[in-house]
């Protein structure tokens, strides 16, 4: 593979990166060298998993800050923190009415960092939710909405609308008055719609009341699935992103 | 994949694909080390950021739900709370599910509006971009911001600070029996036998100098004979947006209209509707709101491409997405920090949403 562009002088330095990055164990992790040659580092990236969301080459003009400043690529990092973060917390709570309060009290109180935690994980939510409104302005400035990428406008769509839900259906499960009453007044909307308002709320919170069963249902919405249908929207606006030929560009 | 697109097809989307065919590579950088680098930055500034965040400020957590104690006020989440602020002045329905509703289509439907390729990939790049922005954020935010201060009766303050010349108008206080008397005397109007009886002291209960009984006193007068300047009676149904229906005297038949008399589905085999209309409620809470918001981007619309503020389809969508947006912001922040015990709009409310 990469062979035939290693150094040829032997220099102690070369010595050491051949020894670090031309070895076995290296090489049975990552296929290419370390990138530091136009191949390798276009190998790294495409042979990476992870990576390989990006194309290889990208135009000069997306690369500047104040192009998208980063914000579709922050709100998916805010999505992978909170999924951390949340998974963290839920070693500790339990979506019960009677020991959701005790379990976040105990939380901030017993748990090492569980207060920092905690905040990191409703900092973090209330940061995505406008950085993907901020997003969606970015998107739309810069009129990257138009022909051939309608429709991956219309995903973000779908995942503004599921960044909100996500938020939402967090914002019940420490079940304190500012929870209890936030949903109650949230749902109660969602009532008055005409003919279908009553069933759709009825459904969601699962009684008359946000009580036990609203809390099991949106605890479930929350930590599975809406991430996993959040997730799956993601894949497909990035997929989309490269297969629309990377970002917007003036034609 | 749609390299094999032919070349002679002018349809947008192939002409888009199409585009890209010129790619420049001398102006292509590579993605590793030169995106990576900057994600990477981004997200250890960012991990730093919230950390620092998390450190310093506390997330909220009141007293365990009990729904037997209704806080007031009762706030939904900050992002709803300009839902919340729509609920006041229109239809339940309206406000917490068919606005939204219509706003997030209306959204996902800006693309196949807007299919030209006009300023796209750039910055607001075309010629009128910012001013249409700016236009559009300003009568947004504003156009909106007087709308709820009508709703507030705010423009009846201000007629009363104007017509006083005062900066704090206060209607004077309900007089004494004995003091509105001698207001309808000066008046040249008849004194009412029950309002002589207590002047006099022959009613047994109330005395010349205990307050005036409702049933003889009207403020209108009162602040005539004292001197005041207040919003006429006759217009008290342009206080708030309700006052339509509580400040016009609705004939009777107008509470109750039924519905299922006029649209005789039984005719057709459907159920009969059962629906009694509040036609003045109808007006206040429906009709009005729905021209309001439907109108009043149009009327702007036109006088933007009347006026040539407005002049390509990319410059009424930057238009009306900033005034999209600049609502939305500006809801949020009165439903947020505005809005006190009752709901009632309050100068100042602190954020107690963690
Ligand atoms: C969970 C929410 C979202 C995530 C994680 C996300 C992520 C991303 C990322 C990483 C990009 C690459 C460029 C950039 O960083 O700006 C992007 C581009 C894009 N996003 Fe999103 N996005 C989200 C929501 C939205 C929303 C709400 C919209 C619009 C309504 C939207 C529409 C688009 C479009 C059209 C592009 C292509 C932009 C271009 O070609 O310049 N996305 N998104």
């Amino acid at each position: 593979m990469a062979s035939n562009e290693r150094p040829q002088r032997g220099t102690l330095g070369d010595r050491l990166y051949d020894a670090a990055f031309q070895n076995r164990l290296w090489r049975s992790i990552f296929r290419s060298g370390y990138p530091n040659t136009p191949r390798n580092q276009m190998l790294a990236v495409a042979t990476n998993v992870f990576l390989h969301l990006h194309p290889t080459r990208i135009h000069r003009t997306h690369v500047k800050i104040t192009h998208t400043f980063c914000l579709g690529g922050l709100s998916f990092f805010l999505f992978l923190g909170l999924t951390i973060s949340g998974v963290l917390l839920m070693f500790y709570y339990v979506p019960s009415v009677d020991r959701a309060y005790q379990d976040i009290l105990a939380l901030e109180t017993d748990v090492r960092f569980g207060q920092l935690m905690r905040n990191m994980h409703r900092w973090m939510a209330h940061g995505m939710v406008l950085t993907v409104i901020m997003h969606m302005m970015r998107v739309f400035y810069t009129g990257a909405y138009k022909p051939p990428r309608e429709f991956n406008w219309v995903i973000g769509v779908v995942l503004l609308v599921l960044t909100l839900l996500l938020s939402f259906t967090g914002y019940l499960l420490p079940w304190d008055q500012l929870a209890l009453w936030a949903i109650t007044v949230g749902t109660n909307m969602v009532g008055s719609a005409p003919l279908l308002g009553e069933p759709n709320r009825f459904v969601l919170v699962g009684g008359y009341q946000v009580g036990q069963a609203a809390l099991i249902r949106f605890y479930t919405l929350h930590v599975i699935g809406l991430p996993l249908v959040a997730a799956v929207f993601m894949m497909v606006h990035f997929w989309r992103i490269r297969r629309d030929g990377g970002l917007a560009r003036p034609l | 994949m749609t390299t094999a697109a032919p070349e002679n097809t002018s349809e947008p989307i192939s002409k888009a694909v199409r585009g890209r065919k010129s790619r420049a590579r001398e102006e292509e950088l590579l993605v590793w080390p030169d995106l990576v680098f900057i994600e990477f930055i981004c997200a250890v500034l960012f991990t730093v950021l919230i950390l620092i965040l998390a450190v310093l400020v506390d997330s909220v957590l009141l007293d365990r739900a009990n729904p037997a104690i209704t806080p007031n006020p009762s706030k939904a989440p900050w992002y709803f709370l300009n839902l919340q602020e729509l609920l006041l002045h229109m239809h339940p329905a309206l406000a917490g599910v068919i606005v939204p509703t219509v706003a997030l289509i209306a959204l996902g439907a800006i693309p196949y509006f807007d299919a030209s390729n006009e300023g796209q990939g750039e910055w607001l790049s075309t010629p009128r971009a910012w001013l249409n922005l700016w236009v559009g954020a300003f009568v947004g935010f504003f156009g909106t911001l007087l709308l709820i201060l009508y709703d507030a009766s705010k423009h009846v303050v201000l007629f009363e600070m104007i017509a006083n010349g005062t900066l704090s108008p206060q209607a004077p206080p309900t007089p004494s029996a004995e003091q509105y008397a001698a207001a309808l005397q000066a008046r040249g109007d008849a004194i009412p036998a029950g309002l002589q009886e207590i002047v006099n002291g022959s009613n047994p209960v109330l005395s010349a100098t205990d307050t005036v009984p409702s049933e003889f006193y009207s403020q209108g007068i009162w602040n005539g004979a004292s001197g005041y300047t207040a919003w006429p009676d006759s217009l008290e149904f342009l206080t708030t947006l309700r006052g339509i229906q509580t400040g016009i005297p609705w004939p009777e038949w107008t509470k109750s209209v039924p519905l299922g008399n006029l649209l005789r589905t039984d005719l057709f085999g459907f159920p009969r509707i059962e629906l009694n209309i509040d036609i003045s409620a109808l007006i206040v809470e429906q009709i009005i709101p729905v021209t309001a918001m439907i109108g009043l981007p149009v009327l702007l619309a036109v006088v933007a491409s009347k006026t040539g503020i407005a002049q390509s389809k990319r410059d009424h969508m930057i238009m009306q997405f900033s005034g999209f947006i600049a609502v939305y912001v500006i809801l949020t922040i009165i439903g947020t920090y505005f809005r006190g015990v009752g709901l009632e709009l309050e100068p100042y409310t602190i954020f107690s949403h963690g």
